[in-house]
């Protein structure tokens, strides 16, 4: 957690992060560049860089968003996902070499701006295979470059989560749009069964593993409880570990409920910070600890530790037995609840 | 979900555990892994490049016979009674036209006039072109006129093939031909480069044709849509040494469904 805005809260974890991302972009373009100049010599530098950056971008592309869901199945994924952002904008910076260096040749020192041109210069918008693909690879970089600009916490604690989370799901957008691009562009006149074949094993690899996680997702929202004069039945008590949360839904919101110390506590399961599941943290100093960056909150009221400012919803408990129950209707965010003891 | 006994906390020193390092270590080979077969993939699955030049960096002094009809050249002798029309064009992707007004500003007609021009060459399959980036660089070799060549008909014909623009065919760019290279064909030709049609017969040989409308004038804007793209043209031939014109009729232009299959 920071309290004040750095460009870079940097930690050992995120140098070691940053290290393989340099190093294998590195790898991919230098490999790129040997092999073409061994077998294919003739080719020119600006076409070299077009490729070589072009096809790095799509593939962290692809590694960038299967993070997402191999996080939600496997908790020891979490400190790739740590991270993600610096990886986010180290592809916009591959897309943007991409990018530019082809604006630049196909669309520069021209007798028009070259961006009129990206969507002037090929009109046959109606069809298929001869459609201006170069237009889908422009707004494709217009995605990621607003992704990437606003990709700081400075933007996150100024738009709000939940602004920022949408801005952000627009990636998905940009895939859609850079995998039209490369089957109506590059597809059309460089085919190989090969290149074809890595993207839609990459396509299969994300659509699947996203399909895999709302499917199990889908289970905790859809699971019915009894009601009993009001109070929803969330679980037997020995079904919640000691310092860890079970995820409940309530009204469509879900909600952790948390053991520790002999005590339970209820708050509302999205971390203000960047939507982080909090019923997945766990009590780390008397605080609910996000697993996704480590935001914290104080079980009993949902605020965050002072100097934090940051707030959750709070909900009421009782146990009857061994069987915890819950009031589905929230309190204010930060609203202290005297804790369920057992 | 598949849980684990370790919590890591950004900021909490050793509360990375062995078995998410170890996941992690497996993910960072993993990516490796992706990251070679992928650069080996598509790179070596690469189309050829042809042996084009285009001399970006070295500029190439040569004298001839300017003529401009249908399109900017100049004729030069290469060896005795053999001679070259080297098509001449202007930086980026523009014609030749801006660069050539300072001489015509002291000489208004250059038809048949010996000049100097110093630029960059552009060459392959016999052909050449010449890219001018400063006016100073055009002067006068002699003001006496020179013969300029000669146009034989040859016949009327029908080909197939693909409009591209010289400049980047010839060598600026590659691959300079086809969809990802539409655009750029396009911005050329509307900023006064030549439109060529480019032909390749069963035996992988090459023709080349400067094309102009039927009365033999240039033509730019018009020909905008059908770059790019296998085509069959309908036209009047006509040799020009090394070259070859085809006066055509924009409109009888026919898009071929099929994939291109010059060079």
């Amino acid at each position: 957690m920071g309290l004040d805005y750095q460009l870079v809260l940097w930690n050992k974890h995120k140098k070691t992060y940053d290290k393989i991302i340099v190093f294998s972009m590195l790898l991919y373009v230098i490999l790129f560049a040997i092999v073409t100049l061994a077998f294919n010599s003739e080719t020119s530098a600006e076409t070299l860089i077009i490729r070589a950056f072009g096809s790095l971008a799509i593939i962290m592309l692809h590694i960038i968003l299967i993070i997402g869901p191999l996080a939600r199945l496997n908790t020891n994924f979490l400190p790739i996902l740590y991270n993600r952002r610096h990886l986010g904008v180290s592809m916009f910076i591959a897309a943007l070499i991409h990018g530019g260096f082809s604006i630049f040749q196909f669309h520069a020192l021209g007798d028009t701006n070259p961006v009129y041109s990206i969507f002037t210069s090929n009109m046959d918008y109606g069809s298929l295979t001869n459609f201006p693909f170069q237009v889908l690879g422009f707004l494709a970089l217009l995605i990621l470059f607003v992704m990437a600009s606003t990709s700081h916490d400075f933007f996150l604690g100024n738009l709000s989560a939940k602004v920022w989370k949408r801005l952000h799901m627009m990636v998905y957008f940009a895939y859609a749009l850079i995998i039209a691009h490369v089957f109506l562009g590059a597809f059309q006149q460089e085919t190989s069964l090969f290149t074809i074949g890595i993207l839609i094993i990459g396509f299969i690899a994300v659509a699947s593993l996203h399909l895999i996680t709302a499917f199990k997702e889908r289970k905790i929202d859809t699971t019915k409880a009894n009601e009993k004069e009001g109070w929803l039945e969330v679980c037997d008590i020995s079904e919640i570990e000691e310092d860890r949360a079970k995820i409940f839904t309530v009204e469509n919101e879900r909600v952790a409920v948390f053991k520790y110390d002999g005590k339970l506590s209820a708050i509302h399961n999205v971390c203000k910070h960047q939507g982080g599941p909090l019923g997945e943290g766990k009590i780390i100093d008397g605080c609910i600890t996000c697993p996704w960056h480590g935001y914290q909150y104080l079980p009993n009221n949902g605020q965050s530790p002072p100097p934090f400012t940051e707030k959750v919803a709070t909900y009421e408990l009782k146990l009857d037995g061994k069987t915890v129950y819950i009031n589905p209707k929230a309190f204010d965010e930060g609203t202290e609840v005297k804790p369920c003891k057992y | 979900m598949k849980k684990n006994d370790e919590f890591y906390v950004p900021y909490i020193d050793g509360s990375l555990g062995k078995k998410t390092k170890a996941t992690l270590k497996k993910f960072t080979i993993g990516v490796f892994v992706i990251i070679i077969i992928g650069a080996l993939l598509f790179s070596f699955t690469q189309k050829p490049f042809k042996n084009s030049t285009f001399e970006l960096t070295s500029a190439t002094k040569i004298t001839g016979t300017f003529h401009e009809s249908p399109y900017p050249m100049l004729r030069v002798e290469i060896a005795k009674n053999t001679y070259k029309n080297i098509l001449l064009l202007g930086f980026g992707k523009s014609s030749v036209n801006p660069f050539l007004k300072k001489l015509q500003n002291e000489i208004k007609d250059l038809n048949g006039k010996t000049l100097h021009i110093e630029g960059n060459l552009i060459y392959y399959n016999g052909k050449t072109l010449i890219q001018i980036t400063d006016e100073e660089k055009v002067t006068l070799a002699n003001t006496s006129k020179t013969e300029k060549p000669l146009k034989e008909l040859v016949s009327k014909m029908t080909l197939q093939g693909e409009i591209i623009d010289p400049k980047c065919y010839f060598g600026v760019m590659k691959p300079g031909k086809g969809k990802i290279h539409r655009s750029c064909a396009v911005r050329c030709i509307s900023g006064g480069i030549p439109p060529v049609l480019a032909t390749t017969d069963k035996n992988n040989m090459s023709q080349y044709f400067l094309l102009t409308d039927l009365k033999g004038n240039p033509i730019n804007s018009d020909i905008l849509p059908y770059i790019g793209k296998p085509s069959e043209i309908t036209g009047i031939v006509e040799k020009m040494e090394d070259w070859f014109i085809m006066k055509i009729n924009i409109s009888g232009i026919k898009e071929l469904n099929k994939k291109s299959s010059i060079y």
